[in-house]
């Protein structure tokens, strides 16, 4: 199943690389992604992911990262 | 070291930043090897007060880092080179990261200006890691290296801990940087449990007729183990423990099932499959212990408690989740929660006396299992075991007196063989009045054997117990039964003689081949003043029972062969 996120992350180096990698990792494909730095401190992120597995799943592992600030299943 | 400018603000190389910011983490003693592209950070350690353990290989350093950490629950602070030195620590990072130990890895790096030009041991290892770290960092510039040596050990240290990497790069060590010097900072902590979310749990306890603990390693990190003992004392409620969950309870009290999973106890898998609630504390449901998940605890409901909210319904739904600090729910549990009924615990105890360990295996040739007994009920409850990975590793979680968590070394996420020996080095440097003592198999022993160098340069005196069985034991158990004995790789019946072996590195080192030379053999080694190997020749066909095959039930236990 197909579902989106917004992630609000810090923009450190690695910050997306880690972000997208944990979403694969983790077991979901991720089909469309936007990233966009809006302040110098903070990038937005709309991704679209599939798997069969909750997307919940996914949005908690995302909050461990140490530079996410939000997740919003949309 | 000069002043500069504003009261406070002090100019140093990016190394020498380094080096003052662990030294006010307060960390003692760093595990590391040096190489091109960390020479500046080799040349800050000249002048600083931290301990610097040369090991042999980068592995060790990091896995010692491991078992420094574990063993007394400060940060493991690792450091190598670029390139193939820091390869060579990842799979310590990766050990590390599966157990959720705080550590600080850090690695030198290429300039930063032949970054991203494939140039002399350039590896991207902040991208390597990745998927094995907390979290990681590049330092850019000379003036932030101590702020993020801060930052880094608190996030490896708080929550639910794990490593951290900072990569230096080499024109950073060398610049100067004008900064504050700082302090450790504070560790972020565990938010506490809602209130209603408390409630919930107590109203699922009080609704059990027959609860069970499946108690994981998060008890120990979250230094519950008294909270733990607590609860069980003033409820009655039967435990399980995980493969690092032991050590959490007595290994005497009356409500402790043993070890679950694939080579648990039969009573405490026996215990899960008949409970009517679970009661998951800081455990994650991981394949070794549930066996085929659809059937694990098939008749019951989930309380699952622990720091980690990305540990919830991972890979079972939890009817009630608690996410929260484990020394503070435990308590208030205890005071709520009903005592657990007559009947359940009666049947706990027939089901631990039914199952109980026997060391009465005919024959004459060593038999590990009672070796093992022996041996920890010699060592005392003080002793730190650190193991390999394989058959004896499983002979000693069933086997060893556990008393605490941190008594208990194993690779168990990782399964890295090669673990026990820098582990117990690591163990013994951060307590240097414990009896440390090594259990390794012929096959992991070689892994980092060169680290019995390392045991010699500073007079480490790790007890080292090598079962020789001649063959990958625990390979060779699954060819035997589930590859219809196709033996493929697993014979090491052209073993070096490792008592030889020690003694070329100077380590004192004896063989025993018979049951009847245990008992001196305990004696000897518990006596060493210094660091000793000895070398145990066990039966090549010796099986780790019992067993859950890999796919079946834990209600589907294997006792034997036949
Ligand atoms: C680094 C690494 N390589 C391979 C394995 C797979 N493996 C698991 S147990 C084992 C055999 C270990 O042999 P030994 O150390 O002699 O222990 P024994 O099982 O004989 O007690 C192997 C090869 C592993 N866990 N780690
Ligand atoms: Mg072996």
């Amino acid at each position: 199943m197909k579902q989106k996120l917004l992630v609000t992350l810090l923009d450190t180096e690695g910050a997306l690389q880690r972000l997208l990698g944990t979403a694969e990792r983790r077991g979901f494909r991720v089909c469309a992604v936007h990233a966009e730095v809006v302040d110098s401190a903070q990038c937005h992120v709309a991704m679209t992911v599939e798997s069969a597995r909750d997307v919940a799943l996914l949005a908690r592992q995302l909050l461990r990262l140490h530079e996410v600030r939000k997740v919003c299943v949309a | 070291m000069d002043n500069a400018g504003p009261p406070d603000m002090v100019v140093r190389s990016g190394a020498e930043w380094l080096v003052s910011a662990l030294e006010a983490e307060g960390v003692d003693t760093v595990f590391g090897y040096p190489g091109g592209a960390i020479m500046p950070v080799y040349d800050a350690l000249v002048d600083s007060r931290l301990r610097h353990i040369l090991v042999r290989h980068e592995q060790g350093a990091a896995l010692a880092a491991d078992g420094y950490a574990r063993a007394s629950g400060r940060i493991g602070v690792c450091m190598a080179t670029s390139g193939p030195g820091a390869t060579n620590l990842l799979t310590g990072i990766a050990n590390a990261f599966m157990d959720s130990v705080p550590m600080l890895a850090i690695t030198g790096q290429v300039s930063s200006a032949l970054m991203g030009t494939d140039a002399f041991q350039e590896v991207d290892i902040f991208g390597m890691s990745l998927p094995v770290v907390k979290h990681s960092f590049i330092v850019r510039c000379a003036a932030d290296v101590a702020a993020t040596v801060h930052e880094a050990c608190a996030i490896a240290r708080g929550g639910r801990p794990g490593p951290v990497l900072i990569d230096l790069p080499k024109d950073v060590q060398l610049a100067r940087g004008t900064a504050t010097p700082s302090r450790s900072r504070e560790d972020s902590g565990v938010q506490p449990a809602r209130a209603v979310d408390i409630d919930a749990a107590i109203s699922l306890l009080s609704r059990s007729a027959r609860p069970l603990l499946y108690v994981g390693g998060g008890v120990g990190i979250a230094r519950a183990e008294m909270a733990l003992r607590d609860f069980v004392a003033a409820t009655g409620v039967p435990a399980v423990c995980t493969l690092k969950g032991l050590g959490a309870l007595d290994p005497d009290a009356p409500e402790l099932m043993g070890m679950l999973g694939m080579h648990g106890s039969p009573a405490a898998n026996h215990a899960v499959q008949c409970c009517d609630l679970l009661v998951a504390l800081g455990a994650r449901f991981d394949d070794r212990a549930t066996g085929k998940l659809e059937t694990f605890a098939p008749g019951a409901r989930v309380l699952h408690i622990d720091a980690d909210a990305a540990e919830i319904g991972k890979l079972r739904g939890a009817d009630v989740a608690l996410r929260g600090p484990l020394a503070q729910l435990l308590p208030i549990l205890a005071q709520r929660s009903p005592v657990a009924t007559e009947d359940w615990r009666a049947h706990c105890a027939s089901l631990r006396r039914l199952y109980a360990n026997r060391y009465d295996a005919p024959g004459d040739d060593v038999y590990a299992p009672a070796l093992l007994h022996d041996l920890s009920r010699a060592a005392g409850p003080g002793a730190i075991v650190a193991c390999d990975v394989g058959q004896h590793q499983m002979w000693v979680a069933q086997h060893w007196r556990i008393n605490a968590c941190n008594r208990h070394l194993t690779s168990g996420g990782l399964g890295t063989m090669g673990y026990g020996l820098p582990a117990a080095l690591g163990a013994q440097l951060a307590c240097p009045d414990a009896r440390v003592i090594c259990i390794s198999g012929d096959g992991s022993i070689m892994m980092n054997l060169q680290e019995l160098a390392t045991a010699r340069r500073y007079g480490i005196p790790v007890k080292i117990v090598l079962l020789d069985n001649g063959c990958l034991g625990m390979v060779r158990q699954w060819q035997e039964l589930f590859f219809e004995e196709r033996y493929s790789e697993v014979d090491l019946s052209d073993n070096p003689d490792f008592v030889a072996l020690a003694r070329a590195f100077g380590i004192a080192a004896f063989s025993i081949n018979r049951r009847d030379e245990v008992p001196a053999a305990i004696e000897r080694v518990l006596a060493a003043t210094g660091p000793i190997l000895c070398h145990v020749r066990i039966d090549p066909r010796a099986n780790v029972w019992p067993l859950v095959p890999p796919g079946k039930s834990n209600g589907e236990m294997m006792e034997s062969a036949a």
